[in-house]
């Protein structure tokens, strides 16, 4: 049997703190306290509740990469996030140079 | 289902330690991981590898394993399959979009009784795919059927592994990295409790015509020599259709002409940019050398000038 869903794009209904702590598997205080040191939400908490914080597509991706680089190689979490940081500035270079046509 | 050796996957002995596994996991994790590796089928190792590691780096899915592959035809080779015994097990957690056939089949079994039997209520995992989508699909809009194999239980309270079928409708104007969720579409939930959410991350196709960066879509135009020089219109073929471009006089190969939002569908659309490739024509009969030759002699033209030639 087919069902037949239609998906809702993070930047159109963004996820609640609780929900993306959910989407990770992690508790919603590792969130917290990655988004205070400024490695989620890049400009910092905003200001209001932690019930008003909204995570879009980036913040997601970006959370699933520090959870995993965390747990695999034991690292702490300011060494997790300059990996991340590398690692998405790869990709950049890669999509540059791709356009280019130098890849 | 074939058995998977997820020992023989990560290179280690049966008899290893915890620490042992670990630490060929994250050897292995580091080698094959697809933002360092050159090799062809770095994605698909380091998948294999998470989940062999998502087994043997649990004590308890460790032990299950173990437990699967003393079974009589858990290893027979090329034919080899096993059929886990009914009611076996409890506790472990279920599988993810992202795992093969075996590790779902595997979790469902192992992980079955336990928690369908359970007072205890706990909403679903979420499950994390991905789903490749043209450069078509992402100015037109799309539908793609997904495959994914679930947990579900069965009349006699059993959990057991069922291919859902799923119709996605892949909303236009989607860029690479952004994701999808679908409510209550992830693992099913204990004790009465909902269905996780499933995530599906856009990949793009890579496309033999366009390349996309952001919103803004590049393509190379092959002009001739003479539409360069002179200029004129172009009929140039594009993702939202053939479109009418004048090309400046005296353009040369690389210049960019911009199509203002022309690129990737959105409130604020991207732009499209054309690069022009002039193509010479071959010099391969009598009256195209005569040309050459003509401009040759009547042209005064050296593009070595700046080099000092």
């Amino acid at each position: 049997m087919t069902s037949n869903v239609i998906g809702v794009l993070l930047e159109d209904k963004a996820l609640s703190l609780e929900e993306l702590a959910r989407a990770c598997a992690v508790e919603p205080d590792w969130v917290v306290q990655r988004v205070q040191t400024g490695v989620l939400l890049h400009d910092g908490p905003p200001p209001g509740q932690l019930t008003a914080w909204r995570f879009t597509s980036l913040d997601l991706v970006r959370a699933r990469r520090l959870r995993e680089i965390e747990s695999v190689f034991d690292a702490n979490a300011d060494l997790a996030a300059l990996v991340v940081d590398l690692s998405e500035e790869v990709a950049r270079l890669r999509r540059r140079l791709h356009v280019l046509g130098a890849d | 289902m074939d058995y998977k050796d997820y020992y023989k996957e990560l290179g280690v002995e049966k008899t290893a330690s915890e620490a042992d596994i670990k630490k060929a996991y994250r050897k292995l994790v580091r080698k094959y991981h697809p933002d360092v590796s050159k090799e062809p089928d770095a994605d698909k190792r380091t998948k294999e590898l998470n989940e062999a590691y998502g087994v043997l780096g649990d004590v308890e899915k460790r032990a299950a394993y173990d437990e699967l592959g003393r079974q009589p035809n858990a290893q027979g080779g090329q034919g080899g399959s096993f059929r886990p015994p009914p009611n076996w097990g409890s506790g472990y957690e279920s599988s993810s979009a992202d795992d093969s056939d075996f590790f779902a089949d595997l979790f469902a079994h192992v992980g079955g009784r336990g928690r369908a039997n359970s007072q205890f209520q706990m909403q679903g995992e979420d499950s994390h795919a991905a789903i490749e989508v043209s450069l078509h699909d992402i100015y037109h809009g799309a539908k793609r059927t997904i495959v994914m194999r679930v947990p579900e239980a069965d009349g006699q309270g059993r959990v057991v592994t069922r291919e859902r079928t799923l119709e996605v409708t892949i909303p236009k104007g989607v860029t690479e990295g952004q994701q999808l969720r679908m409510k209550g579409q992830g693992q099913p939930g204990s004790g009465g409790a909902p269905a996780g959410d499933l995530y599906l991350e856009i990949r793009f196709q890579n496309d033999a015509r366009y390349k996309v960066e952001g919103r803004d879509v590049f393509e190379t135009v092959p002009v001739t020599p003479w539409e360069a020089a002179l200029g004129g219109s172009i009929d140039v073929p594009t993702p939202s259709g053939t479109v009418s471009v004048t090309v400046p006089p005296n353009s040369q190969t690389g210049r960019k002409l911009r199509l203002k939002g022309r690129g990737i569908p959105s409130a604020q659309p991207g732009d499209l940019y054309l690069l022009l490739e002039v193509v010479l024509p071959p010099a391969n009969d009598a009256k195209a050398r005569e040309l050459y030759e003509t401009m040759a002699r009547e042209m005064a033209f050296n593009p070595r000038q700046k080099l000092g030639a």
